[in-house]
C-alpha cells in the first residue's frame, strides 16, 4: 500500500470511528428527551401548577415540589454565591500561586467532584441529628455546598481571564486592590461571573440525594424553613418508585420540568456570555 | 513575572555584539554613568537603585534625576531594564511578586519606599500610560472619570464633568468624542484608546507622568498624534518615556538615557546624545549596530 493510500485509509477510517461515536451519544441523548417529552407530556395540565401532590390513587398536581424546589434552590444561591465568588476572587486575585492558594483550588476540585450524596450524608450529621428532624434550611445547605466549589471555578476562571492590563491600569491610578476589583475586574468579569451562576443553579435544581437526607419531603403545602418541604427531585424519586400511575404520571411530568428548566437556564448562560458582553469579543 | 523584562543578562543577547559587555559587565566593566546624571530642582533624585527579580538583576546602580516640565527619554534593547527603572518610580513593582527595589528614590525630597508615604498619593502624583491601551471596559466618560472618583476629586457632578471635559481636552479627544461620552472607551480605535488612557492618566492631575513605549501599539499616524500631545504636556509635567524608536526619541525628549544589560551607560541632552555619543556601547546603539 502507497503512503499515500494508506494515509487516506486511516484518515477515513478516524472519520467514521468519530461519527459512530457522535451518533450513539446523540441517540442515546435523544431518546432520554424523547422518552421524556412523551411521558411527561401526557401529565401537563393547569392542575400541575394548581394542586398539591395527591394521596395515592387520586389526582393531584406538584405546586408544593415546585415551590419547594424554587425555594431551596433560591436560599441555596444566596447562601452559596457570595461564598463562592468571595473564595474565587481571593483565588484569582490575591492568592494566586501561593501554597494556600494551590491547597484550596485542590480541595476545591475534590468537593467539585465529590457524590453529592456525601454532601446530604454531611449536612444530614451536621445540622439534622442535633436539630431532630428534617428541614428546608437543611436542604438550602446541602445545595449551598454543591453550588460553592461550582461558583469557585467558574469564578476563578472568568476572573483570570481580566487582562492583566487593566488591572495594572487602575493600581497605577492609585487604587488599592479591593478597589480595582470591584471597580474594573467584576466589571469586565460580569457576564462571566452571572454565567456561572446560572450554571451552578442548572447543577443543583436537578440534585436528589442531598435532599433525601436533609429535607426530606412533604405532602403538603408549606412554607415553614423549619419543617420539612417538598420538593420536584424527591417527589419524583418517590412517585416514580411507586406502583399508584397517577404518582408515575406525576413522576414524569416532574422531570420533563426539571429538565426544561435547567435547559432554559443553560440557552440563558449561554445568551449572557454571547450577547451581553461584546466588548470582550470584540478584542 | 512575565509581563516584565527580567533581568538583563539572559534576555535576547543578540550574539554578536551582547556577550562581549556582558561579560565586562560581571567585572564591573559598563562602570560609572557616562553624562550628568543629576539636574537643577529635580522633581525625581534617584541614588543607586537596584531591582532584582528573585535571583536575577533588573537593573543595578542606577542614579539620575528627571527634571521639572521636560521630557526624559530611556532607550536601550529590550530587557536592557528601561521599563523596570520606570516601574520603579510609581511603586508598579510592588505588584509583581518577588520584586526588590533597594536605593534611594526620591520625590521632590521624599523618599517613596518611607513607610508613612502612601502608594496610593504616590500613584496619584505620578501617572502612567502603558504600551498596549487598556481603557476599562466602561464608557468614554467613566474612564475618565474613574480616577478623579478614586481620590475624590470632585465634589459634584458638575465639577466631575468639567474635570473628565478638561482631561479629554488636553488629551486632543474631545472633538471626537464629545458626542457619545457615554459608548464604551474600548470601541475607540488604538491611538484613540491611547489618548484616552492619558486623559484618565491626566485627570487626576499628577506631576509626572510615565509612559511605556506608548506608541509601539500605533500607526504613524496616530504616533505623530501621541508625539504632539507630548510636547503639550510638557509644559505642564515631567514626562519620562521609554522608547524603542530613537527617532521618536530625539523628536520628543530634551534629555536622553541609554540603558544597556540592566546599567545606565549614558545620560545627556537629547541632542548632545545623538550627535555626540560618548560611551561606546551607546554609540553602537544609535548607529544601529546592535539593539
Amino acid at each position: 500500500m502507497s503512503r499515500s493510500l494508506r494515509r487516506k485509509v486511516t484518515n477515513a477510517l478516524a472519520l467514521a470511528l468519530s461519527a459512530v461515536a457522535t451518533v450513539i451519544g446523540l441517540t442515546c441523548l435523544a431518546a432520554i428527551l424523547w422518552t421524556l417529552v412523551s411521558d411527561g407530556l401526557a401529565g401537563v395540565s393547569g392542575h400541575l401548577f394548581t394542586d398539591m401532590t395527591p394521596p395515592p390513587g387520586s389526582a393531584g398536581g406538584l405546586l408544593n415540589a415546585i415551590y419547594g424546589s424554587a425555594a431551596l434552590t433560591v436560599i441555596g444561591i444566596l447562601i452559596g454565591a457570595p461564598i463562592g465568588i468571595l473564595a474565587g476572587t481571593y483565588l484569582a486575585e490575591y492568592g494566586r500561586e501561593t501554597r494556600l492558594a494551590g491547597v484550596i483550588r485542590f480541595i476545591n476540585d475534590v468537593l467539585l467532584s465529590a457524590p453529592s450524596i456525601i454532601v446530604g450524608l454531611f449536612i444530614y450529621q451536621v445540622v439534622v441529628v442535633p436539630v431532630g428532624h428534617f428541614s428546608a434550611v437543611a436542604g438550602a445547605l446541602a445545595l449551598a455546598v454543591i453550588a460553592i466549589p461550582v461558583t469557585v471555578r467558574t469564578t476563578e476562571d472568568m476572573l483570570r481571564l481580566v487582562p492583566q492590563g487593566m488591572k495594572d491600569a487602575s493600581t497605577a491610578l492609585g487604587a488599592y486592590p479591593w478597589r480595582t476589583i470591584l471597580g474594573v475586574v467584576y466589571p469586565a468579569a460580569r457576564s462571566g461571573i452571572v454565567t456561572g451562576l446560572l450554571l451552578a443553579i442548572a447543577r443543583v435544581s436537578g440534585e436528589t440525594a442531598p435532599l433525601l437526607f436533609t429535607a426530606l419531603n412533604n405532602q403538603f403545602w408549606s412554607t415553614d424553613l423549619a419543617a420539612p418541604i417538598a420538593n420536584l427531585p424527591v417527589v419524583i424519586y418517590q412517585f416514580a418508585m411507586s406502583p399508584y400511575p397517577e404518582w408515575q404520571q406525576l413522576a414524569w411530568s416532574g422531570a420533563l420540568l426539571i429538565t426544561l428548566t435547567i435547559l432554559l437556564l443553560s440557552i440563558a448562560a449561554r445568551f449572557v456570555l454571547a450577547v451581553l458582553q461584546p466588548a470582550k469579543r470584540s478584542r | 513575572m512575565s509581563s516584565v523584562e527580567q533581568g538583563g543578562i539572559n534576555l535576547k543577547p543578540s550574539g554578536r555584539v551582547a556577550a562581549a559587555p556582558s561579560t565586562a559587565l560581571e567585572e564591573g566593566g559598563i562602570g560609572q554613568t557616562v553624562g550628568q546624571t543629576t539636574v537643577q530642582d529635580p522633581i525625581f533624585s534617584c541614588r543607586k537603585v537596584h531591582v532584582s527579580y528573585g535571583n536575577k538583576h533588573g537593573i543595578r546602580d542606577v542614579s539620575l534625576d528627571i527634571g521639572k516640565r521636560q521630557v526624559l527619554a530611556m532607550i536601550g534593547p529590550s530587557g536592557c531594564g528601561k521599563s523596570t527603572f520606570l516601574r520603579c518610580l510609581n511603586r508598579m513593582n510592588d505588584t509583581i511578586p518577588g520584586a526588590r527595589v533597594t536605593g534611594e528614590i526620591l520625590l521632590e525630597g521624599r523618599d517613596i519606599h518611607d513607610r508613612q508615604l502612601d502608594v496610593v498619593q504616590l500613584r496619584a502624583r505620578v501617572g502612567m500610560v502603558f504600551q498596549k491601551p487598556n481603557p476599562f471596559p466602561k464608557s468614554i466618560y467613566e474612564n475618565v472619570a474613574y480616577g478623579p472618583r478614586l481620590h475624590g476629586l470632585a465634589r459634584s457632578r458638575a465639577q466631575l464633568d468639567d474635570i473628565v471635559c478638561s482631561s479629554l481636552q488636553r488629551a486632543g479627544l474631545w472633538d471626537e468624542v464629545k458626542d457619545r461620552l457615554a459608548q464604551a472607551g474600548t470601541g475607540l480605535s488604538g491611538g484613540q484608546q491611547q489618548r484616552l488612557c492619558i486623559a484618565r492618566t491626566i485627570a487626576v492631575q499628577p506631576e509626572v507622568i510615565l509612559m511605556d513605549e506608548p506608541c509601539s501599539a500605533l500607526d504613524p499616524v496616530a504616533t505623530a498624534r501621541i508625539e504632539d500631545l507630548i510636547d503639550e504636556l510638557q509644559e505642564s509635567y515631567a514626562i519620562v518615556i521609554v522608547t524603542h524608536s530613537m527617532q521618536q526619541a530625539a523628536r520628543v525628549s530634551q534629555r536622553t538615557a541609554y540603558f544597556h544589560l540592566g546599567a545606565l551607560v549614558e545620560v545627556g541632552e537629547t541632542d548632545r546624545i545623538f550627535t555626540n555619543p560618548r560611551h561606546k556601547l551607546t554609540e553602537d546603539y544609535i548607529t544601529g549596530r546592535f539593539g
